[in-house]
């Protein structure tokens, strides 16, 4: 009987040999897992998107109701943010990865408040919003309701994906702080911090300045 | 700084230059929604500016390009597959507007 066999035999799926088989990406199943994820998030993203577009496309009312000043200012103070909580991250990463876990630590709390400014001013815009009277459901401006409904499902999702990535990056600088965590969970959390940056990339191109008043001849 | 000394100072400088080129190009986005462009050409030059920066940000904050090739194939065609497929709805969405009294 073949080591295999004798494995199956006791009851085992793959002989120690087999379940230390190497990786055909060559990184660790994480960041693999983590990379999965980002892939199957993205083609939601891109579902609510399309869906964005196709009612858009279909309504003849369509809404564009955002003025420069506040909101594409706003817009560009999030996208600034955002783009440089990427870049504290790679910091991050690159300390952790350097053995440098005080400067780890660090950048994920720059990286982390970074973050929360972000959902903060979204936050801050939402309301501003709502007390003009814009809801998933009403139109203060008479045209089509959708606007809200997609505005606040497409940004709402976006904000849950900041919200939870904070969190993580709080939980991974206190582990990563006491000794719990490693440079990897810094560099598979830190993927899907820019992943977030990455979707914001088309949020803010195609659900702010599209909608831009006085944006579109 | 701590963080930026454990960096070679040629990858801070790539990462630094990426984040500032990338806020460039949210700059050109927003000049191109005032340039009184039509909504087609507008969404399509937006479009195309997103997908670069995606591609910068996938690319080099993630490190794609420093993995193995196979995990760029094995993720990236598979998805750009499944974001076209959803194209097939645009006739659709031309037709409920028709539909309109």
């Amino acid at each position: 009987m073949t080591q295999s066999e004798m494995a199956l035999t006791m009851g085992h799926g793959a002989t120690d040999e087999e379940s230390h088989e190497q990786s055909p990406f060559g990184i660790q199943s994480s960041k693999l897992v983590m990379w999965l994820f980002i892939i199957a998030d993205s083609a939601t993203f891109g579902a609510i998107l399309f869906g964005y577009g196709y009612l858009r496309a279909g309504s003849p009312n369509w809404s564009r109701p955002f003025a420069f000043v506040p909101t594409i200012l706003n817009g560009m103070v999030m996208t600034a943010i955002l783009l440089t909580s990427s870049l504290t991250m790679l910091f991050a990463v690159a300390a952790a990865q350097a053995g440098r876990r005080e400067a780890g630590v660090r950048w994920l709390g720059f990286t982390a408040l970074l973050g929360t400014a972000f959902a903060v001013l979204h936050l801050r815009e939402w309301f501003n919003m709502f007390a003009e009277g814009w809801s998933t459901a009403t139109n203060p401006l008479g045209g089509s309701a959708l606007f809200g409904s997609t505005f606040f499902s497409i940004t709402g999702l976006h904000l849950l994906h900041v919200t939870a990535g904070v969190v993580a990056l709080t939980v991974i600088a206190i582990g990563f702080r006491r000794g719990r965590f490693d440079a990897a969970h810094v560099e598979t959390t830190g993927l899907y911090w820019h992943f977030v940056d990455i979707v914001w990339m088309f949020v803010f191109p195609l659900v702010y300045l599209m909608n831009a008043r006085g944006g579109i001849s | 700084m701590a963080a930026m000394e454990s960096t070679t100072g040629s990858e801070t400088r790539l990462y630094v230059g990426i984040w500032i080129g990338l806020l460039a190009i949210v700059g050109v986005e927003v000049a191109l929604t005032y340039a009184g462009l039509r909504a087609g050409v507008l969404l399509m030059a937006l479009l195309t500016l997103a997908v670069v920066e995606a591609g910068i940000g996938v690319m080099f904050f993630m490190h794609l390009k420093y993995e193995r090739r196979t995990l760029f194939w094995s993720l990236i065609p598979g998805l750009i597959f499944v974001l076209l497929l959803m194209n097939h709805l645009w006739r659709d969405a031309a037709r409920m507007v028709s539909l309109r009294p």
